[in-house]
């Protein structure tokens, strides 16, 4: 059987290469002999003889070797042998080796790391059957804001394209952003209600996603009815936490919304759609007043729809622009401008997290950081081959092809690589352990599963690989064209033959500092923009106040009397706690984003609707401006004298005044707002007050009005307590005084303001002290760039330093020489790093709107930065090379 | 005048190894040396491409190997034919005939 007699003779090859050797050189060896017999036998003398057996034969190491070449098995052994040569070469030169698979363990490290961002948010699979065949449909809105395309769509809409589309089999709709009063019942807790995120679905939810609940069941299409949909469905994360994991909880009721709720299901683990946290679902439920005209106003429900087979996606945008074109017909006053959009499941979910541009940036980063680091090592690696010519040059001479060659030299680099790489991934595992544990500033983030995948080891893989090959390319390239005659003859101290070399290694450092410079000036941008963001005047005083959330449910105070009683009641009792400076309700807090109303000025003309005058539209308790420490500018703010029976009052804010009113005095004009869901009533200016910022990431000032609590009551709102000690103190006074006038209400987010304005920042201080780092790491990586160049040629030119010194060159003259050389270099780098960096402003003039950012001082910090690190970096060896001594350099050879 | 089998002429190469052990078995100068004779002085094979060729069909099992001694009592390496050697070299045989009648009956054509 020849396959087996080849397999024998492949592993054979493998692991006894001895044996075979042996008996290879023996029979070589008695061939030999025998031919020498041979000639003798013919009559030659037999020195001759054995001089003529050993030309015919050719060369014993060649013709052994020919022999080998072509033994099953022996590209599985050359590359052993490579390895094992590569492996003595590297433990032969320590230094070498530890700064080089250092350097490239810093470049993949950081690379690693963020790549496991890249992995959690765009690699993971959204859960459920066949993902990508999941559409998610949105509205579009004619407005801007964040994300204006992921708008929800409202409740006539879903229905009506449910029945109209053609293009999906099934098509669910879910309300994901709900709160839910929920109310924990047992013997042994205290009970405190908790507000709880949950979502309201279609009952087909589910089996659209594909789906299924890991106890229990799912919403059947009776439970959307009124009456029949007091039932819930629990995440697996509540379900561990509030109740233990009791499998017994199915069929038995829990407390929502102070009501009774039955437990129906539990959803698996890994259910979890990036960016929403939903801890429980209930039923979506259509009544007669969500198909009202006017409830198109209200948009609150992404839909997911299962395409049909053989339908593409784009198929399903087209089709839903034209539904979205139809709807805007029908009820233009409302639909004006609102389109549709249709994403895939997976796309959505990464678009609607926002991240994906802050990735790229990142990405970005780390890709020039591991090019800087690959760049060093290319460096150290062919200054390591000019000292190798000779030994090049003899295997060469010695028979070795060209291509063989080359690939002994990557054998040699990806070890490196692959050294370098695993030490990386070393690194990378802290790294990712330190990021996952700064990332949390909401629960969207703090549910993203950061963690070394096997995404993250491919990608290492893969890195280390392509540094192997950018890192050995050209120094293997450069080794298989050595001019083996020159260099094997006695040359002394000749470096015309690394003039390419020392060319081509200039040419690199001087494209590190380049792009370290680039780094560097855009990370001073970022930095310069969110610290003049964090540290603007906000408007109002954010010290020493306590916030909480409240959500007014129906089953107690659906009629506006019961909010006002609510509030009227409560309010006084806060502001008597002790500690209590001032306290008072608004509907959104200060610089947290409020709501926007439009409204007409008297006497100024009639516009269309969709055309009107807009202003945020806060609404707010009596004490509201003390509490916040917003000034007064003028006139008045409200008292208990704005009563629902009393004519109608608001504040302006000096922004209003400016834009609507320029010099007139504002106070008594009447304004006309238009607020959803009530008439609209004409109200006086009263009072004129400061410009608070309407986001805290925020740089524009917009025009604001406040309305009274008591003339318009809402039903979600947040407190706020002045304080002038500790606010987190008077969270449990807060608490206590709430459940004293229901027990059942809960308290949302109880934290100070300071606290609520930095869980705002999200993520941006955290990346962008991250992207920081990068860029001082490429600094760093440059500086020793820098170095290396300018110590391995002071090296080459020991002896050309000794003659100038012999000739009458002093130490500073020595000094300068080397100085100017390097600086020269930096200097290049530095200019072409600058000319990259010029349009980065314009850039980042989109990412923070409104702030301009122009710093000519970061322009001149940065390059003075790189030209002092690399100052530093040029003059250790400088300063070595005017110690030398001429007449020992000059006599060593 | 000796002309070298290339490798191209591989297959020829262990074609006439393999008929030169018809006779007997050999060690490799013999080999070397019997395939001189047969051609005719034709082929001079070299260690180079004798030793590989060798190695290559002991590898594959058209021949297997052992020590012995030669004439002047010298220890050497020798080769014999192996029972899929004797197919091969009835294959091979078949074959080159088809293809060198080919060839002769392309050079006849006009």
């Amino acid at each position: 059987m020849p396959l087996f007699t080849k397999a024998r003779s492949f592993l054979r090859n493998i692991f006894s290469p001895h044996r075979g050797e042996a008996d290879l050189d023996r029979e070589v060896q008695s061939y030999l002999r025998l031919l020498t017999d041979e000639n003798i036998r013919a009559g030659m003398p037999p020195t001759e003889a054995q001089c003529a057996a050993r030309i015919e034969l050719g060369g014993t190491e060649q013709v052994k070797e020919q022999v080998r070449e072509q033994q099953i098995g022996n590209w599985l052994r050359s590359v052993l042998s490579d390895f094992r040569f590569g492996f003595r070469q590297l433990r032969k030169n320590p230094g070498f080796t530890a700064v080089a698979v250092l350097t490239l363990a810093l470049g993949i490290a950081v690379n690693a790391t963020m790549f496991s961002l890249v992995s959690a948010f765009m690699l993971r699979h959204p859960p459920g059957r066949n993902p990508k065949r999941v559409a998610v449909v949105t509205s579009i809105n004619p407005g801007n804001g964040f994300l204006p395309d992921a708008n929800p769509v409202s409740i006539p809409n879903f229905l009506a394209w449910r029945e109209a589309n053609q293009v999906f089999a099934d098509t669910a709709a879910a309300d994901q952003y709900r709160s839910v009063n929920f109310t924990p019942v047992s013997q042994s807790t205290a009970g405190q209600p908790q507000a709880i995120r949950s979502a309201a679905v279609s009952p087909n939810y589910f089996s659209v996603l594909g789906v299924s609940p890991e106890l229990g069941r799912t919403f059947n299409d009776e439970e959307i009815q009124p009456g029949r949909n007091r039932v819930v469905i629990l995440s697996h994360e509540l379900w561990e936490r509030q109740f233990a994991s009791d499998a017994s909880l199915i069929g038995r009721a829990i407390r929502l919304n102070r009501e009774n709720y039955t437990v129906i299901g539990v959803m698996p683990s890994r259910f979890h759609l990036t960016g929403f946290t939903p801890q429980l679902w209930t039923p979506l439920e259509v009544t007669a007043a969500n198909q009202t005209a006017n409830a198109r106003k209200d948009r609150s429900l992404l839909l997911f729809a299962r395409l049909k087979p053989g339908v593409t996606i784009e198929q399903a945008r087209a089709e839903f622009s034209a539904l979205a074109r139809r709807a805007e017909q029908d009820f233009p006053e409302i639909e004006k401008g609102w389109g549709a959009a249709v994403r895939t499941f997976p796309d959505f979910l990464l678009y609607n997290f926002g991240i994906r541009n802050g990735l790229a940036v990142v990405m970005t980063t780390v890709a020039f950081v591991l090019l800087i680091a690959c760049a060093n090592v290319a460096g150290l690696l062919l200054a390591r081959a000019a000292g190798r010519r000779k030994e090049l040059a003899i295997r060469l001479a010695l028979g070795a092809g060209g291509l063989r060659i080359i690939r002994q030299l990557l054998t040699e680099n990806l070890l490196i690589a692959f050294l370098g790489g695993a030490l990386g991934l070393l690194l990378a595992y802290w790294g990712i352990a330190f990021v996952r544990a700064n990332m949390n500033f909401n629960e969207a983030m703090s549910a993203v599963p950061l963690s070394l995948d096997s995404n993250v080891l491919l990608f290492a893989l893969a890195a280390s690989t392509l540094c192997a090959l950018l890192c050995g390319l050209a120094p293997a390239l450069n080794a298989s064209r050595t001019d083996v005659n020159n260099n094997l003859k006695e040359e002394g101290r000749s470096s015309s033959s690394s003039h390419s070399h020392s060319r081509l290694r200039t040419t690199m450092v001087t494209c590190q500092i380049a792009v370290a410079l680039f780094l560097l000036v855009g990370t001073g941008l970022l930095f310069r923009g969110i610290f003049m963001i964090e540290h603007q005047n906000l408007g109002f005083r954010a010290d020493h106040l306590l916030t909480a959330n409240v959500v007014l449910d129906d089953a107690r105070y659906k009629d506006a009397s019961q909010q006002s009683l609510f509030v009227r009641s409560l309010i006084p009792q806060l502001a008597q706690l002790p500690g209590v400076e001032a306290a008072s309700a608004t509907s959104d807090l200060p610089a947290a984003g409020p709501g926007t109303v439009t409204f007409r000025v008297q006497g100024q003309p009639e516009v269309p609707a969709n055309q009107q005058l807009s202003a945020s539209d806060n609404v707010v308790t009596t004490d509201f401006f003390r509490t916040a420490g917003i000034p007064l500018l003028r006139g008045r703010a409200f008292t208990e004298q704005d009563t629902p029976l009393a004519p109608r009052v608001i504040v302006v804010n000096q922004e209003f005044v400016n834009r609507h009113f320029h010099d007139q005095n504002p106070l008594g004009k009447q304004i006309q707002l238009n607020v959803s869901g009530t008439a609209s009533q004409w109200s006086e200016i009263v009072g004129v007050v400061g410009n608070v910022k309407t986001y805290s990431e925020g740089i524009i000032d917009d025009p604001q009005v406040y309305e009274p609590f008591l003339q318009r009551p809402i039903s979600s709102f947040s407190l706020m307590l002045r304080t002038g000690s500790d606010p987190s103190a008077l969270a449990s006074p807060l608490r206590t005084a709430v459940a004293q006038l229901d027990a059942e209400l809960p308290l949302a987010n109880v934290m100070s303001m300071s606290a609520l304005i930095d869980r705002q920042k999200g993520g941006n201080p955290f990346f962008v002290r991250l992207l920081a780092s990068f860029a001082f790491l490429a600094l760093i990586l440059a500086g020793i760039g820098v170095y290396g160049l300018i110590a391995y040629s002071v090296g080459q030119r020991t002896h050309e330093i000794a003659i100038r010194m012999a000739l009458g060159a002093k130490r500073p003259d020595v000094l300068r020489m080397i100085l100017r050389d390097g600086m020269k270099m930096t200097a290049i780098g530095a200019a072409v790093g600058l000319a990259l960096a010029l349009p980065l402003p314009r850039v980042f003039d989109a990412i923070f709107y409104g702030l301009h950012l122009r710093e000519p001082r970061l322009y001149f910090l940065v390059p003075m930065t790189i030209l002092v690190v690399a100052l530093l970096a040029t003059y250790i060896p400088a300063r070595r090379a005017s110690r030398v001594d001429p007449m020992s350099a000059l006599h060593q050879d | 005048m000796g002309s070298e089998p290339t490798t191209l002429l591989q297959g020829t190469l262990d074609l006439l190894i393999l008929k030169s052990l018809v006779a007997a078995e050999m060690h490799g100068l013999g080999i070397s040396r019997r395939i001189q004779l047969i051609t005719g002085g034709t082929f001079v094979v070299k260690p180079g491409s004798l030793f590989p060729a060798l190695h290559r069909m002991e590898e594959e099992g058209w021949i297997s190997s052992y020590w012995g001694d030669s004439e002047n009592n010298r220890r050497a390496k020798f080769y014999r034919l192996t029972k899929p050697g004797r197919k091969q070299l009835e294959a091979e045989t078949k074959r080159w005939g088809r293809i060198s009648l080919a060839i002769a009956q392309a050079l006849q054509a006009s």
